[in-house]
């Protein structure tokens, strides 16, 4: 049988493993040396690399962020986390003013090699401040890679590639698929930027599912199977840079588009993808491209609220069946 | 008295720059830095406007040489320097090409950074020298440095150059705070030269007492009139032997002052923000003019080794001219190979190349706690 780790241990297992492939990659951030070890994925780290190695760092968001850049122009490959993205705001300048133009800069002679892991909260009424995404935001800055690995198997490879390549990565991690279990190899992997992965084929239309979105995209399109619609699931998994080619190509052959993004509606990153497609294909489309987000509002913490804040399965499949019209 | 830009004017003429702090030939080195930090200044001031070939905002430091100069004798080459938008004097005090810095502000190839960043931006990695615009965030990325050097145990130390304006800002704080926390190899070096822009400190802090309020956070300081170079040169060096022995972090606040205007060399002096006579006192107190006349006193230079100097220089100012205005204006290229990388050696050498489509997405998603 195929070995099988959950998504929290997948990050454990290759920040490990990163540590112990290169004496220069740290881990810094709050509480990550404790038992808890941010939802399981730096346990025990500290014990094993030591705590020089893996930081309880101040908290200070934006000093962590500035200061990660500066280790790394020491030779370090810092990984900085964050229990909520929302709380990573206060590094918006670190990130756009310095770590996303570090390498334009200098003219490409110095480059930031700096991770930022950045978990967006899921239900049991998280609110507004502890589960936004933002990767639309990030994905707008050139100089910054942006990841939203949906599974297992990318969060480790995904994890990897950052930590050992040249430039600023920001890895979104949504916390409702950190208990998902799925085949993920022992030895250390990469999952480059920019490719995206068909989930499942079909012809009748596709369906770009991102990060948390992905599982519910996945549910939808097996059950419509079983109404003669045929949906192909494109998992793009790195948004900066998104793999266009990929999704046009699908689209050209389904001529059909739905975007699925765990974000809010307006100017997002399902907006992107959709304009890509019209520019490139607009007039060979059946029917009006359609994205499944979540509504223009801030995140909701009463449970009755939550459920119809988040779009599921059921809103994913009613879009489809839309589109197939 | 505590030094404060209030009490520093009621020194009147300031007579007690000492030589013997310095030394003859670091005295002498100190004098020839300033003033060929001095003349570079004026000269891009002068050749400005109406000119218009340098098309980027200059921050001139002219009148705050004494730092940098100082700094310039005292930081080893594999010690690492970030600095603020007024950025020419920390370029010039890390040995950086003097000619790259011409051709960066003429926006050239030639430029240290291709002509991507200009004045207010600009790096040269190869001398560890990195400056930006927004304050206080050079600070913060020299406490990581710093962070980065303790953690591996190097020898360099991290120094952060920034006026008081940047202690308005948190994120200074943060660094303060890290950097007292974990004793990092770290040395603040303030300008304070009293004004953000026109807004003079008082109107933005409660008091003039940055040097005070860092003790309190486990970083020492001191404060300083910053025109007398050699006590300027003695107390960074003080500070510097004391980091490379483990003994972090320090501040220095250097009371100066700038002469020219905030940005460019248009005369900013209908804000009215500063008085004619406090200027009058900082131009009588020049850190070059205090040091050469004890230079004459003690007849350590005379009049034909200044020329002699002087003649050198203007040479130096004209080859970085002709450098500049001869070199090619970079060429569009390719947007997304300035801003990515597209090598990545060590992940080619680390890390196989996996693919899985698997996933089963009949699982419930993780039920958060409420942590």
């Amino acid at each position: 049988m195929e070995r099988e780790i959950s998504y929290a241990e997948a990050i454990r297992e290759a920040t490990d493993q990163a540590m112990g492939l290169s004496p220069d990659v740290i881990v810094l951030g709050q509480l990550v040396d404790t038992p808890s070890g941010i939802f399981g994925t730096t346990t025990g780290l500290a014990e094993k690399h030591g705590r020089e190695r893996v930081q309880d760092y101040p908290v200070s968001e934006n000093l962590m962020t500035a200061a990660a850049l500066g280790a790394s122009l020491t030779g370090l490959r810092p990984i900085i986390c964050h229990q909520r993205l929302d709380f990573m705001l206060y590094s918006l300048d670190a990130i756009t003013n310095w770590l996303a133009l570090w390498r334009f800069k200098s003219n490409g002679k110095s480059s930031a090699r700096v991770t930022i892991r950045a978990i967006v909260g899921k239900g049991w009424g998280q609110g507004p401040q502890h589960s936004k995404s933002l990767h639309s935001w990030f994905a707008h800055l050139p100089g910054l890679r942006v990841a939203m690995p949906a599974t297992a198997f990318d969060a480790k490879g995904l994890l990897l590639e950052s930590i050992f390549s040249e430039d600023p990565a920001i890895i979104i991690e949504g916390r409702g698929l950190f208990s998902m279990r799925e085949h993920v190899p022992e030895a250390p992997y990469r999952v480059r930027f920019g490719k995206a992965l068909i989930r499942q084929k079909g012809s009748d239309v596709t369906l770009v599912a991102l990060g948390a979105m992905v599982p519910p995209a996945m549910r939808a399109a097996d059950k419509l199977r079983l109404e003669g619609i045929h949906v192909e699931v494109v998992d793009p998994r790195t948004l900066s840079p998104l793999d266009r080619e990929t999704i046009l190509e699908s689209v050209s052959k389904t001529r059909r588009l739905v975007v699925a993004d765990p974000g809010w509606h307006s100017f997002g990153a399902a907006s992107e993808i959709i304009a890509t497609v019209s520019e490139e294909l607009g007039r060979s489309l059946l029917n009006n491209p359609a994205r499944v987000t979540h509504p223009d509002s801030h995140t909701p913490m009463s449970m009755t609220l939550e459920k119809a804040y988040y779009p599921d399965e059921a809103e994913i499949s009613s879009a489809i069946r839309s589109a197939m019209k | 008295m505590a030094i404060s830009h209030n009490t520093i004017q009621q020194l009147g003429d300031y007579r007690d720059v000492q030589l013997q702090l310095a030394g003859r030939e670091v005295a002498l080195e100190l004098y020839w830095q300033m003033l060929r930090l001095r003349r570079i200044e004026e000269a891009l001031h002068e050749e400005y406007h109406p000119a218009d070939e340098m098309r980027c905002p200059i921050h001139f430091c002219i009148g705050q040489e004494a730092v940098p100069s100082a700094l310039s004798l005292l930081l080893n080459s594999d010690d690492f320097l970030f600095s603020h938008h007024r950025s020419h004097g920390y370029y010039f005090a890390k040995g950086a090409p003097i000619r790259e810095l011409f051709a960066e502000i003429y926006g050239r190839k030639t430029g240290a950074s291709g002509g991507l960043a200009g004045s207010q931006d600009i790096s040269h990695p190869a001398s560890h020298f990195y400056s930006g615009a927004i304050l206080s965030g050079a600070v913060s990325i020299a406490a990581g440095a710093a962070f980065g050097f303790q953690l591996q145990k190097k020898s360099q130390i991290s120094v952060a150059g920034f006026g008081e304006g940047a202690t308005d800002e948190g994120a200074f704080w943060e660094a303060v705070n890290h950097a007292g926390a974990k004793k990092l190899p770290l040395l603040f070096v303030v300008e304070n030269n009293r004004y953000a822009t026109f807004s003079d400190q008082l109107k933005r802090q409660n008091a003039d007492n940055i040097s005070e309020r860092v003790q309190a956070f486990g970083v020492r300081s001191t404060k300083i009139f910053g025109n007398d170079a050699p006590l300027v040169w003695k107390t960074l060096k003080g500070e510097i032997e004391r980091l490379r022995d483990g003994d972090g972090p320090a501040l220095v606040e250097s009371y100066t002052y700038r002469w020219n205007s905030h940005v460019g060399p248009e005369d900013d002096g209908f804000n009215k923000y500063r008085p004619t006579e406090e200027m009058d006192f900082w131009k009588r107190n020049c850190p070059i003019r205090l040091l050469q006349e004890k230079l004459f006193e003690a007849g350590w230079i005379d009049e034909a080794t200044i020329a002699d100097q002087e003649k050198k220089i203007s040479q130096e100012i004209a080859e970085c001219f002709d450098f500049a205005k001869s070199s090619d204006f970079p060429e569009v290229s390719d947007w997304n190979a300035l801003n990515f990388g597209c090598e990545s050696p060590l992940a080619d050498a680390l890390l196989g190349d996996e693919d899985s489509t698997k996933f089963n997405p009949l699982q419930n998603e993780a039920k958060l706690a409420p942590y």
